[in-house]
């Protein structure tokens, strides 16, 4: 080998050896833009405790998985007890980012002190005491008896965290480096995390505005941008790395008011929800997948559908209950018009470029829709001052299907905005809520969407999905779980 | 003299008064519950007992005159209490924020007012000219685009296509100088045409053409006589433009993702978070109410003829 030859070689060498430290340096650090962050870092106060799981800082004992089922996390076990009491077993070799072990000591602590501060802890079962057996063992008394003590673990409210004095420890994937309220969190690999040195170090930074994260995208500022608006994307089809879209469990929906006098009768409603096309929507919003009833698709216990569409079915419907096609081709009953207005809100965009898709549907079988758009919809939808709502909701935030169908649809419950009433559906509900087998809970949930369907106090109408800009130092990553597990253990960079 | 500062501050404390307790009824009178605006945000089983617990933690269960007392007597003494959504110490949240806004806000008006002084004076010095026509053309660009297309098409072309500026990961000084370009390039125009009237007013008077006859340069003598009259007209053209700097931040700091107080305040709005939008509200009422006062004493000061 000649002397020019060697430093030739070894001159590429040092090249290749430059471009992959390079490599290896930018893939040890990554930047995540969201138009989200946690306010603080206290578990307890507002909502922190949703944006710290979300954020890969903290974790809970019972988490939802991908495939929508409520499992253990930092818990190995739940069990119910004869008197009403829940025994809660911890996993083994679970540790806070400072290295001491997570014990039901620290776990009673941490969730009793939330219960006493945040009124969102206490929302499902009232009141949770948790007394520590021994290290590894907890006794749950709830103050409203529960068969499903697992999933409202599962919910935002119960990280886990330890008080060092005022600074909280966490048990998840990424401690917390530095924290800038409202700007940015610096993140390391928690080193007492398995699997700790796959994990990059993480820039987390808000961006509250899409197109300015969907520029930083572009810019290369952001490795992750998390949710784009769907605008965007074809400006980011030039971008290095790529855009990945997923469902998420935000249903679109329509409620239907049945205490108004036209949508009273079921033939109606259900002549609306057959009139409605699903396919069109998803085209008007660019994205997403006909819904299938209540749930998105990914869990358990959703309805298998689809929901068909049928003209014929729906006139027919229609003449059967009275409301005849007018010369303007509109339909009229006792000289009434059927005429209803379909609220809509801004603050979910695609609710909006839904409105003169469902008015030129239901033109087409002879109701004339007028549209309005509201700043308030919980004021509007709780007043009951509408006929029809577009409505986005979470329907299974914490993996159980009880939560939506009660909370919704219930008699005289809190958010049963569409008014509707039905004794079997009510009395399967009660059954739902004493119910603990889960195969058993799915059987039931799917009944209850039938009785919905049934009836049509609503129309669920498309399981939206939410894009993800992806650098190619994390172009393996594969979002899931909407904006409640954004950052996961598997976040690594491709080597 | 003293009796008169004691007036002023008097009418100033009144006048701040009236508009925050106006505001903190304004709040109340918005559309929607805070409470019911945070559990369907939280999406939680929101029975009766938890809108109580919540509207009891945050102080909405009692009178109306009570929560305003209270909410007075907190803010005088600082104590300006938690925000709603997030339980985070309101106090603390804007000393986090304000050097932002602060900068945002100051440093935009204060280019504008240089820029807009130095503009109006050469494009009254040489009609038609470059100088005129540019600021006639940032006057029309300043009433006609909107404010956030104009700082999204900033960030693509010195963000993305550039990349002379990393618009959001880096330091202090990165993070706010497009936000302050921003605020600066909407009010540049206006200031420069009132700055430009002022100047050719000048133009017009017997004293500036005495002075050419003296032999006194064009620049030297519409500068010598006019500068007093630019600067009376910019000042007053000031009020007006107080409502953009306060809406200009807001935007600059949205578009560019800067944590400040305005940025913080949208939030709020979204979820009526009373706690943080009557301090915001205060604030502003306190900051406008000073500089107004300011730019009267300055007026008096360069013309003493003037009320």
């Amino acid at each position: 080998m000649t002397p020019s030859h060697l430093s030739r070689k070894l001159a590429a060498a040092a090249i290749a050896g430059a471009i992959i430290t390079s490599a290896t340096a930018h893939a040890e650090k990554v930047t995540i833009g969201q138009t989200f962050l946690a306010s603080g870092l206290d578990a307890a106060e507002g909502s922190n405790g949703w944006a710290l799981v979300s954020h890969g800082i903290a974790e809970q004992l019972f988490r939802v998985s991908r495939e929508g089922e409520v499992v253990p996390n930092l818990a190995a076990s739940a069990t119910l007890n004869d008197d009403g009491a829940w025994t809660v077993e911890l996993a083994p070799d679970r540790f806070f980012s400072d290295g001491a072990p997570v014990t039901a000591g620290a776990v009673a602590a941490a969730l009793n002190r939330t219960g006493a501060a945040n009124p969102s802890a206490r929302a499902t079962a009232g009141r949770l005491n948790f007394t520590a057996v021994d290290d590894d063992t907890l006794t749950v008394r709830t103050e409203h008896p529960t068969t499903i003590l697992p999933s409202i673990l599962a919910e935002w409210a119960f990280p886990i965290y330890r008080m060092e004095g005022d600074a909280p420890i966490f048990t998840g994937p990424f401690a917390v480096k530095s924290f800038q309220p409202g700007a940015s969190i610096e993140m390391t690999p928690n080193a007492h995390y398995a699997g700790a040195e796959a994990r990059p170090d993480v820039t987390l930074r808000r961006i509250a505005d899409g197109q300015s994260l969907a520029l930083a995208f572009a810019s290369g500022e952001v490795d992750m941008a998390f949710n784009l608006p769907v605008e965007t994307l074809a400006m980011l089809k030039a971008t290095d790395g790529k855009i990945v879209s997923f469902p998420v469990a935000y249903q679109y929906m329509m409620w239907m008011n049945t205490r108004t006098p036209a949508l009273s009768d079921p033939r109606v409603r259900r002549a609306i929800d057959l009139a409605v096309s699903r396919e069109d929507l998803v085209t008007a919003a660019q994205a997403g997948v006909p819904a299938t009833g209540a749930f998105a698709q990914g869990y358990p216990f959703a309805a298998p559908g689809p929901l068909s569409r049928d003209l014929d079915a729906a006139a027919a419907l229609l003449d059967e209950a009275g409301w005849a096609l007018g010369e303007d081709g509109v339909r009229m009953r006792n000289g009434e018009r059927l005429a209803l207005t379909l609220y809509a809100y801004p603050q979910r965009p695609d609710l909006v470029t839904f409105q003169p898709v469902i008015r030129a549907a239901l033109a087409g079988i002879g109701i004339a829709v007028t549209t309005q758009v509201t700043e308030s919809p919980s004021d509007v939808a709780a007043s009951g001052a509408f006929d029809l709502f577009l409505w986005a909701q979470h329907t299974a935030p914490a993996g159980d299907p009880g939560l939506f169908l009660s909370l919704f649809f219930e008699t005289d419950a809190a958010r049963n905005y569409s008014g509707w009433s039905n004794a079997a559906y009510d009395a399967l509900i009660a059954e739902l809520r004493d119910e603990g087998d889960p195969e058993a809970r799915i059987a039931l949930a799917r009944r209850a969407q039938e009785i919905i369907a049934a009836e049509a106090p609503v129309s669920f109408l498309v399981t939206p999905e939410w894009h993800v800009g992806l650098s190619l130092a994390l172009a393996d990553y594969e979002p899931w779980g909407s904006d409640y597990y954004v950052i996961r253990p598997d976040l690594a960079t491709a080597r | 003299m003293t009796a008169a500062a004691a007036g002023l501050l008097g009418r100033l404390a009144l006048s701040w008064l009236a508009v925050v307790a106006a505001a903190f009824l304004l709040l109340r009178l918005m559309p929607s519950d805070p409470v019911d605006v945070f559990l369907a945000h939280v999406n939680i089983r929101s029975g009766p007992e938890i809108v109580a617990a919540y509207r009891a933690q945050w102080g909405l269960d009692e009178p109306l005159a009570t929560q305003f007392l209270h909410w007075l007597g907190g803010f005088v003494t600082f104590d300006w209490g938690v925000s709603f959504e997030t339980g985070r110490p309101v106090a603390a949240d804007f000393a986090a924020r304000l050097p932002y806004s602060a900068v945002i806000g100051f440093g935009g008006m204060a280019l504008a007012v240089t820029g807009g002084f130095a503009l109006g004076f050469f494009a009254a010095h040489r009609p038609r000219g470059l100088a005129d026509v540019l600021s006639r053309g940032l006057a029309v660009a300043g009433q006609a685009l909107p404010a956030f297309a104009a700082g999204l098409v900033l960030l693509w072309v010195l963000g993305v296509q550039l990349r002379w500026i990393d618009v959001f990961g880096g330091g202090f000084i990165e993070r706010i100088l497009l936000p302050t370009l921003l605020v600066a390039f909407f009010s540049l125009g206006s200031m420069s045409r009132l700055t430009r009237a002022g100047f050719v007013e000048v133009k017009r008077s017997p004293y500036y053409w005495t002075a050419l006859a003296k032999g006194r340069s064009e620049t030297g003598a519409l500068w010598h006589h006019g500068s007093t009259a630019g600067g009376l007209v910019l000042i007053a053209g000031l009020a007006p433009e107080l409502a953009w700097i306060i809406g200009g931040t807001a935007v600059g700091e949205i578009v560019f993702g800067v944590p400040g107080v305005s940025e913080r305040v949208v939030q709020a709005v979204n979820h009526r978070d009373y706690a943080i939008l009557q301090p915001y509200i205060a604030l502003v009422a306190l900051w406008v109410a000073l500089v107004l006062q300011g730019a009267r004493l300055l007026r008096r000061t360069l013309d003493p003829r003037l009320p």
